[in-house]
């Protein structure tokens, strides 16, 4: 058994399955004592059960572990709180909170319904929000604390159907850099992981999502593969604990992407090119300079394409 | 008159004041038929009055151009469906959507309340998407559109007391990116700004606020009060442009707008990577990410000493 969380207790939304559930093991082999949250949802987040938690929390304390189970859901902030006090209540403080749980409802943007959004939004970024949010009144009085959300590529770069996930993921990366900069000079580091791993999550992506993507000539969001990617839940877990260690003291405010064996800092947005001019544009004067300077190399991710026949 | 927008029909919400009220009267000037939306809320988000919109109406008028006044909120799938539908009522069709309407309500996370956060992402990211999947309903039958959002560097650098914001506003810049992908195919194009202007919003945020980020060194967005001085209307000219025929081609991109600069921003890239071929130990990267991930980068928000 390791020793690099000995001591430490950690909060993991979502820990019922998937990532959260492999942070929760390498966590608690780690020797931290940890709160398995999980609400037990189907991937899109109808339903509940006992039964995810209880596993992990079962598979842990069979391997000399500590770990608890909560089912609140994080969409409420009464959720949120709760969570939070189990951390104290069952193991006397908090100093890691990480927050995968989330759910997928794909539809393209024209077709997607209030509820499909909303549910979304609410599990992803409203759900990082309540435990965040109360997680954070602890850190800021005991000033240490370390705090993991979860963004992804499809909101980094954005990926068709996606319009809800993409939204939630990238508002999470938002979300990341300003609490970061709230709660650093508490000595609190806030960061952001953009997984890339198979999980019943993306198992709910139809293969002729993927298809339509391709034939159409749509950028999708994975990012350019260094080598044949492994996409193993598991291999989130080893650079979140890291993160989650005193080994990281002072990394705050950035987006890390982890996929199989592959750790990469993400950079934020930054100016590639600047337009100047002494007073104001008209169009005209913008159109005429566009293309040949900030409209170079820019790529249309998903060109027109000629109407099918037979289709409206 | 330019008219570099003849014919076209264009729906601005939270066009009563400030960026949307200087893009209404710009595409009015270049040809466009106008819906001006706006709730007439406070900035905070409160109240409602039909005043701000019908101003910026009359303005059009009075100066020879076409617009009609909507004053639904943005928040509801309904206000969205209507005003949307405002557009192909009185003017029969719909070719542009911008949508810079938004509130602010600042606070620290840690004291953040549950209605700061939950209006912050109604008006500004549901408010975005409520717009534009009606929108893009007819954009995808027609295969033409313009798509304009608005995000911030607030959410996109980071800000401190601004996590509502910062989350909706970068939250609009992936929906954006994603709905570019979703439209691009049907010739539809969807961009996004993030803009610096001084409005009645940004003047809600405390000096003493600024001052604090300052005396503590916090990096931030931009190095002084970036929206000092700066006028709203100076974002309209490249919202036009995107708007335009001109632009047809330009799809997913964000723009950071202030006074006369138009900046293009990076699409997200890896910096810094390890790789291992399996997977990692954590002594592996104990050793390994200080040296090749972390090393050398700047915390925004450092510690500070307690006070005693």
């Amino acid at each position: 058994m390791g020793e690099q969380l000995r001591d430490k207790v950690a909060i993991v939304t979502g820990g019922g399955r998937g990532i959260g559930r492999s942070i929760c093991l390498l966590f608690a082999q780690e020797g931290a004592k940890v709160v398995v949250n999980d609400l037990g949802g189907a991937e899109d987040g109808t339903g509940d059960s006992l039964a995810p938690a209880d596993e992990v929390v079962g598979e842990i304390q069979a391997a000399g572990g500590t770990s608890v189970a909560n089912y609140d859901s994080v969409t409420t902030m009464e959720g949120g709180e709760n969570i939070v006090r189990t951390a104290i209540d069952s193991f006397g403080k908090l100093d890691i909170v990480v927050t995968p749980a989330g759910i997928l409802r794909d539809r393209m943007v024209f077709n997607m319904t209030e509820e499909e959004w909303d549910a979304v939004i609410a599990v992803h970024l409203k759900g990082t929000f309540t435990v965040a949010k109360h997680a954070c009144i602890l850190f800021r009085q005991q000033r240490s604390g370390c705090l993991i959300t979860f963004s992804s590529v499809s909101g980094l770069y954005g990926n068709s159907g996606q319009a809800n996930y993409g939204a939630a993921k990238d508002g999470i990366a938002g979300f990341t850099r300003a609490v970061a900069r709230d709660m650093g000079r508490y000595g609190v580091r806030v960061n952001s992981i953009s997984p890339g791993a198979s999980t019943r999550l993306t198992a709910t992506v139809p293969q002729s999502a993927r298809q339509i993507r391709e034939q159409s000539g749509i950028q999708t969001a994975a990012a350019p593969q260094l080598i044949e990617a492994r996409r193993d839940a598991e291999d989130i877990a080893p650079f979140v604990t890291w993160l989650a260690s005193d080994e990281s003291e002072g990394v705050n405010g950035y987006v890390f992407h982890v996929q199989g064996g592959e750790v990469s800092l993400m950079n934020n947005p930054e100016p590639a090119r600047t337009l100047h001019k002494h007073g104001r544009w008209s169009v005209e004067e913008i159109a005429s300079i566009f293309p040949s300077t900030l409209g170079m190399d820019l790529v249309n991710p998903a060109p027109p394409q000629m109407p099918r026949e037979g289709t409206s | 008159m330019p008219n570099t927008l003849n014919d076209r029909v264009a729906i601005v919400t939270g066009a009563g004041r400030g960026i949307g009220r200087g893009v209404a009267l710009m595409m009015a000037q270049e040809g466009a038929s106008v819906v001006v939306n706006d709730l007439g809320g406070a900035v905070d988000g409160s109240g409602s009055s039909a005043t701000a919109a019908d101003e910026v109406v009359a303005e059009i008028v009075a100066g020879g151009g076409t617009a009609v006044a909507n004053h639904e909120s943005v928040t509801s799938m309904e206000g969205g469906e209507d005003i949307v539908r405002t557009a192909i009522d009185s003017f029969g069709k719909l070719d542009i959507v911008v949508t810079p309407a938004g509130i602010l309500r600042d606070r620290m996370v840690f004291n953040m309340t549950e209605d700061e956060w939950d209006d912050v992402i109604a008006v500004h990211l549901k408010g975005t998407f409520t717009v534009v999947k009606h929108a893009a309903i007819l954009f995808r039958q027609q295969r033409s559109g313009r798509i304009i959002t608005f995000s911030s560097e607030s959410g996109l650098f980071g800000n401190s007391g601004q996590a509502n914001y910062a989350a909706a506003k970068s939250g609009i810049a992936g929906f954006t990116k994603v709905v570019a992908r979703d439209l691009g195919r049907y010739g539809v194009t969807a961009n996004s700004i993030a803009p610096r202007a001084s409005t009645r919003m940004i003047a809600t945020v405390p000096d003493t606020a600024r001052q604090m980020r300052r005396q503590r060194e916090e990096s931030r967005a931009a190095e002084s009060d970036p929206a000092s001085e700066l006028d709203p209307q100076e974002i309209a000219p490249f919202v036009c442009y995107l708007a335009s025929d001109f632009a047809s081609n330009v799809n997913g991109q964000i723009f950071l707008v202030y006074g006369s600069n138009i900046t293009l921003l990076t699409q997200p890239r890896r910096t810094r990577t390890i790789f291992k071929d399996g997977r990692w130990t954590l002594e592996e990267l104990n050793e390994l990410v200080p040296k090749n991930i972390t090393q050398g980068l700047p915390n925004p928000s450092p510690p500070l000493p307690s006070r005693q």
